[in-house]
């Protein structure tokens, strides 16, 4: 065996490269991957660009976004025909929807400063204790049965909030008093959110306009959507017009099929309506949209689209107008000359909805001020976008909350507490590998361990297997 | 604890970078240099061990565990910072044993590609430190060249666990009988 030993015996070490060797070319597989039951469904890109402008004219102040997008998603919750019923296509669910029908959209929040916080870490602040479509979501009949939540807001699940409108950051139960969410919303402590959407808003030239308080609110009014649904016929209340449009419905081929004539009748609004006709002889793939366009009133209806927004050439190219001041002091942020203003934007594309989206670090806009970005004065009604674009880079935030990032299991928990901005610390996509593995982090942890120990194994096995090979062999050394 | 982690981490790495070169120099050169470096290892080892318990006990109450388990660059700190303390180990029993015959024939080669494949861990649990307290370098991007990216913790596939673990027991197994037959 000593014989054998000088010859093979060294060579054992070549155990250890290559066990380190599997390791290294194999990390990071075996665990991750999409489990639509725990409302998981991990993007193929994570991160993704956004290019911003902003320019006001004293009266109004003009936001336009272009993003790329591999085609437009403009159809969003259809009812389809089939075998004498209409079935509903387009609902929110994990990841993408499997045929396309659910809008593209961009969310952009803003603050004047009322929720410092904001300004720092951006729309995580938002990300309260078991959001919706969380693996960990709340049950709908408990948040329907909370008193706020539920019996005053009619909701039935967590959407959006600010910390300061819980008294416990890890409980969404608790809701502070109606009066002191009202005192903090009087002080300026709600983000104004703009929202425009590719299907229920954007072929009326609208965007719907909301904010963030101990939920994601409506401004006053009423949105630019309605339901097309009558739930004791159990069929559409309205159709196309045939008069007007030449059609009575879509047809399923069509708006599965990724294009989209800007200019024909894709939705169903106000002006192209009629009363569903149930007599008619619908077939197999006709479609209706479940939801009727309008035109929005009061505060909610702040927000316009400026000229046309449209997808072309694999981009979309948005520009959202609305009044520096609406004058809804509860409802919006005013913008002002030497005004530096919040913002943060979120992008839907690929079919996705609810937390499926891209979002961007915080940024500020400046008018005429110093900022990240300036927003461009101008005169006239119509920006002539001569500034330079803002190029952010979007990133998927996987599952990753308010609680979390304050609590002992957030290394950064003390630069929270001690306000050091997000930006600081970390680059968007460290955030969006972070947030993926936050999905999985219970099977990531334990895996993690596994593999440090079992490479402590192969080292000593290794040490082991050399022994022999290393005794001393010259005399009087110890053996 | 983050600065007295960082300072007494300055010990392993430096000695065990020193043992590294110590190693190289000892087993591919000649003459008094090369003698010294042979001669002087096993004191260098010894110091990296003692200093790198010493950082690694410092380092796990820099941040609360919850925190160190739930980071991915906490996470990949802590295993490199243990497989090169385990691989430099190794190293030091080697050495150790051998006496001042540790260089001779095959065995340097042994140490060779122990220590270089050591020095691939402590680099990468350095650079780690480093982005932890948030001054990254330039390594972790040859790292994510060579398939890893730092940013993601770094574990493996249940079957390369089960290989890794059957290697190191079929190894050990193989020591200890040729141990025996030794005597």
């Amino acid at each position: 065996m000593g014989t054998r030993n000088k010859g093979v015996g060294p060579w054992l070490v070549l155990g250890l490269p290559i066990a380190l060797g599997l390791a290294w070319i194999t990390q990071g597989t075996g665990v991750i991957e999409n489990d639509l039951e725990r409302n998981i469904y991990i993007p193929e890109e994570l991160t993704m660009p956004l290019q911003v402008q902003s320019a006001y004219n004293g009266e109004q102040i003009f936001f336009r976004y272009r993003w790329p997008a591999e085609r437009p998603h403009v159809y969003h919750d259809m009812l389809r025909y089939e075998d004498g019923e209409w079935v509903r296509h387009g609902r929110s669910v994990p990841g993408p929807d499997p045929d396309g029908t659910y809008e593209d959209r961009v969310a952009m929040l803003v603050d004047d400063g009322g929720v410092p916080q904001f300004g720092r870490y951006g729309g995580y602040i938002t990300v309260g204790d078991q959001m919706r479509f969380f693996t960990d979501s709340a049950s709908p009949a408990e948040v329907a049965e909370h008193s706020h939540l539920g019996e005053q807001l009619g909701q039935s699940d967590v959407r959006k909030y600010l910390p300061a409108t819980r008294s416990d950051q890890k409980d969404w139960r608790s809701v502070v008093d109606a009066d002191v969410l009202a005192t903090q919303r009087e002080a300026g402590y709600f983000l104004d959110l703009w929202h425009w959407r590719a299907g229920r808003s954007n072929p009326i030239n609208v965007s719907d306009d909301q904010w963030i308080g101990e939920y994601r609110n409506s401004d006053a009014g009423s949105g630019p959507y309605t339901t097309n649904w009558d739930d004791d016929s159990q069929q559409p209340v309205w159709m196309l017009d045939p008069e007007q449009t030449g059609q009575r419905s879509l047809r399923w081929e069509d708006v599965t099929s990724g294009d989209v004539d800007f200019d024909g009748f894709y939705y169903l609004s106000e002006d192209n309506r009629t009363d569903f006709d149930p007599d008619h002889d619908w077939q197999n793939g006709d479609v209706i949209p479940r939801r009727l366009l309008r035109q929005p009133v009061g505060s909610r209806g702040d927000i316009a689209v400026h000229g046309q927004a449209r997808w072309e050439d694999g981009y979309w190219d948005v520009t959202l107008v609305r009044d520096m001041d609406t004058q809804a002091p509860l409802d919006d942020k005013a913008f002002r000359e030497q005004g530096v203003y919040d913002i943060g934007i979120g992008v839907y594309r690929n079919a996705t909805g609810s937390r499926w989206h891209y979002v961007s670090h915080p940024y500020t806009v400046g008018l005429g001020r110093e900022a990240d970005f300036q927003a461009m004065a101008f005169n006239g009604d119509s920006p002539d976008w001569s500034n330079d674009w803002f190029d952010m880079t979007l990133f998927y935030p996987g599952q990753v909350n308010w609680p979390l990032l304050i609590s002992s299991a957030h290394a950064g928990a003390e630069d929270i507490a001690e306000g050091t901005p997000v930006r600081a610390r970390h680059s968007e996509k460290q955030l969006a590998l972070y947030g993926v593995e936050m999905e999985f982090n219970d099977a990531i942890t334990s895996r993690w361990l596994m593999t440090l120990i079992a490479g402590l194994i192969a080292m000593l096995g290794v040490t082991l297997a050399l022994l022999p090979t290393f005794r001393s062999t010259r005399q009087g050394d110890r053996s | 604890m983050n600065g007295t982690h960082a300072m007494l981490s300055h010990f392993p790495i430096g000695f065990w970078a020193l043992a590294t070169l110590m190693i190289l120099v000892g087993s591919f050169m000649t003459g008094r240099l090369a003698d010294i470096s042979r001669a002087a290892l096993l004191p260098v080892l010894v110091l990296s061990l003692l200093g790198a318990l010493a950082a690694i006990a410092i380092g796990f109450i820099v941040w609360p565990m919850a925190a160190n388990l739930a980071s991915p660059l906490a996470r990949n700190h802590i295993l490199m910072a243990f497989w090169s303390l385990g691989i430099y180990s190794a190293i030091t029993v080697l050495v150790w044993k051998a006496g001042d015959t540790a260089f001779d024939g095959a065995r340097r080669w042994v140490l060779v590609i122990l220590a270089l494949t050591g020095s691939l861990m402590f680099a990468s649990a350095g650079t780690l430190g480093g982005h932890l307290t948030g001054s990254t370098t330039a390594f972790s991007q040859v790292l994510s060249l060579m398939g890893w990216e730092v940013y993601t913790t770094f574990y493996s596939p249940l079957w390369v666990i089960a290989v890794m673990v059957l290697i190191g027991i079929a190894l050990g197994v193989l020591g200890i009988m040729s141990q025996r037959r030794i005597g």
